[in-house]
């Protein structure tokens, strides 16, 4: 399992590495060869995740190393439906990292934190795997509108000083990048509606409460209140651009908050 | 065979002396046809434009040092120049240099603005010319086809030509980089500057859907508006059309704000804030600066245009650096290429010289051999080319070797030591 995960990491590694050298070289070899490192490592991964699934009984999604490596999975896929749909590969400069990084964390310093625990438990139920799945995918959802913010607020900027560097010739345009923080934010709050809802019912059918004012439970509804808030502006009062841009990055730092959150706050949330 | 270039461009000389040395295609298929002798000048290409006549040869080795002298001598002839008037600003390159300098030329390095698209062009219908004059052989043929792909190589791997250098296409690019796509999308132009114009057209050849003409005078509006075609309107009120802009572009001669503060304000609310981008290419401004201040707005004016411009130019050059680096590597594998076009030939003939010798011998010896039975005649066939070939294999192989590292004179090394070009 360990080797099979090295193997995703290298293929991740490579993906990065030579999605940073093609933006800033401008070399379509090195984009290709970044794709299939990550067609290769994303299949691997899979592949992983689903003998990790057989072989532990529980769904690859509980405790905090199945979670980063969950986590990992869901950004790659993720950015691979922005490539499909959009064709850009920029936004891979900052996602593969983080996903080489993730994996990287996953394998060598998650080893202690594994804790298998009552994991049997919650995934007797059927409802927890997809409130955690959801709730994952809407991250990474808000993770791309994030970065979208940021390449927004960049260009918007240099737009507005008349001062443009490499950096900016290599951003998608304007409208691009908006329209994929616009497109990721409502994916990302239904995603996070569902997920939440799931969650609740769960949580009844368990202890007959859906809601125990735990850290991770107050984030996720203010996370969710912003995106809305975020989504239903921008589609009524026309309210786009950079104000927009920088409520996806608010929304981005209470989604840290979330998903951290219950670690160092405890309560509800916490399993272990 | 040797490769020679010899030329004159913008760095080199001045117009007065460009224009006389160029050629019409006319005069270049007839001069083609003159400079190749078939004993010099082996193959000939002429590229000529405003900013450069560069006349590319392939010369037979024995005869490389005349190669200079005989294309000048032809340049003055064919020109009806007097050789002084041009020879201070001519240089000429060999073998290497001039691969160099072809490879730079195609791919926009030796242009005046560097990564200008169309030298790539003249390069094309220079080849073409040749072909048809009949003076490229397997050597041109080969040396320009790897000129183009080292043109194809640059322009896809560095931004040699990514950024707009002239203002009129700044709106272009601008455009897209705000709006992604300008399919379907609406000009606003306002005044007739010729620029304005210039980059209008620019922006409907992107895509751009429709374009609505403002003018103090109605009539000259409707008259531009017809020479854009049907995807143009002439309108009245500028304030009414601002909303539909999703470009505003503005040149006329007054000396006010033509577009001001409030007019934008309101329009922005109309637009439910999609971005609009404005360009100012009048001065004094027609645009009010401070409408770059609102949210979701661009405004550009001369000055903005010309510093990026300059900073555009900066990035091409920074680019044309690692351009010259492909060209150098490109260089290289030309050789390579080049050099085995060298040695199939060599090999092949020296084969046949050994072979033949043998057969020779044979044929002369064979009386003294009396009857023999088929077999035996082929055993003694076989006995000789065996051992021709057996002594010649070690000598076969060192060529490939010495073929393969940076020899380039070996092959004629070789070929001398055989008497192949006898």
């Amino acid at each position: 399992m360990r080797s099979l995960l090295l193997a995703v990491l290298a293929a991740y590694v490579v993906a990065a590495i030579h999605a940073v050298l093609a933006f800033v070289n401008k070399r379509r070899s090195l984009q290709r060869v970044s794709l299939w490192a990550l067609a290769v490592g994303f299949l691997l991964h899979t592949i992983a995740l689903l003998a990790d699934w057989a072989i532990d009984g529980h769904y690859p999604l509980f405790n905090l190393r199945e979670t980063l490596s969950f986590l990992a999975w869901t950004l790659a896929a993720t950015y691979g439906l922005v490539l499909f749909r959009y064709r850009t590969q920029a936004l891979g400069v900052v996602t593969l990292p983080v996903v080489a990084g993730l994996t990287f964390i996953t394998i060598f310093i998650g080893v202690g934190i594994d804790s298998a625990g009552p994991a049997t438990e919650f995934s007797a139920t059927w409802l927890f795997p997809i409130h955690t799945t959801l709730v994952i995918f809407a991250y990474a959802a808000f993770f791309v509108v994030f970065v979208a913010s940021l390449m927004y607020l960049f260009q918007e900027r240099a737009l507005k000083l008349k001062s443009f560097g490499a950096i900016f010739h290599r951003l998608p345009s304007l409208t691009t990048v908006n329209e994929i923080a616009t497109s990721a934010a409502a994916v990302g709050v239904t995603l996070l509606t569902v997920g939440i809802a799931t969650g609740m019912l769960w949580s009844s059918s368990r202890d007959g409460r859906i809601w125990h004012n735990d850290p991770k439970e107050i984030f996720a509804a203010l996370t969710w209140l912003l995106y809305v808030f975020l989504i239903v502006y921008r589609s009524t009062a026309g309210w786009r651009g950079k104000s927009a841009a920088w409520m996806g990055i608010a929304g981005f730092a209470l989604v840290l908050c979330t998903f951290l959150g219950a670690r160092f706050m405890g309560g509800y949330h916490v399993f272990e | 065979m040797s490769i020679l270039l010899v030329g004159i461009n913008h760095k080199s000389a001045p117009v007065e002396v460009r224009e006389l040395l160029a050629f019409s295609e006319q005069a270049c298929a007839e001069g083609l046809r003159k400079l190749v002798d078939g004993e010099v000048v082996q193959e000939a290409l002429i590229v000529s434009t405003c900013n450069r006549v560069e006349v590319l040869t392939s010369t037979a080795n024995a005869h490389a040092s005349e190669g200079k002298e005989r294309i000048t001598q032809f340049l003055s002839q064919s020109r009806s120049l007097p050789l002084a008037s041009f020879n201070d600003h001519i240089y000429h390159w060999n073998d290497d240099e001039a691969v160099r300098h072809l490879f730079r030329v195609a791919s926009s390095l030796d242009s005046m603005v560097v990564g200008e698209p169309q030298v790539l062009g003249q390069v094309r219908r220079a080849y073409s010319l040749a072909l048809e004059a009949g003076t490229a052989g397997k050597v041109l043929n080969r040396l320009v086809h790897h000129a183009f792909r080292v043109a194809k190589r640059v322009r896809s791997e560095t931004g040699i030509a990514a950024n707009a250098v002239s203002i009129s296409y700044m709106a272009v690019e601008l455009g897209k980089k705000i709006f992604n796509s300008l399919n379907g999308r609406t000009v606003l132009l306002i005044g007739a500057g010729e620029m304005a114009e210039l980059s209008a057209r620019h922006l409907v050849n992107a895509g751009v859907a429709r374009v609505l003409i403002a003018n103090r005078s109605a009539a000259a509006a409707s008259l531009l508006a017809n020479q854009f075609g049907d995807k143009a309107v002439a309108v009245q009120d500028i304030e009414q059309h601002l909303a539909e802009a999703d470009i505003v572009i503005c040149s006329t001669g007054a000396d006010h704000f033509v577009v001001t503060e409030a007019m934008v304000r309101e329009a922005l609310d109309k637009r439910r804030n999609r971005p609009s981008f404005f360009i100012d290419i009048s001065v004094p401004r027609n645009i009010d600066p401070a409408i770059g201040d609102l949210p979701n707005t661009f405004v550009f004016d001369v000055d903005d245009l010309e510093s990026v411009i300059t900073s555009n130019i900066r990035e091409r050059e920074r680019e044309a650096e690692r351009a010259e680096l492909i060209v150098e590597s490109e260089i290289m594998q030309f050789q390579q290429a080049l050099r085995a076009l060298d040695l199939g030939p060599t090999i092949g003939a020296l084969r046949q010289k050994l072979q033949d010798i043998a057969r020779v011998e044979m044929a002369r010896q064979r009386n003294r051999l009396g009857t023999l039975t088929p077999a035996q005649e082929k055993a003694v066939e076989a006995l000789l080319l065996a051992t021709v070939n057996k002594i010649s294999h070690p000598v076969l192989s060192q060529m490939r070797r010495s073929n393969e590292a940076i020899n380039a004179d070996s092959m004629q090394a070789w070929r001398e030591m055989f008497g192949l070009d006898e």
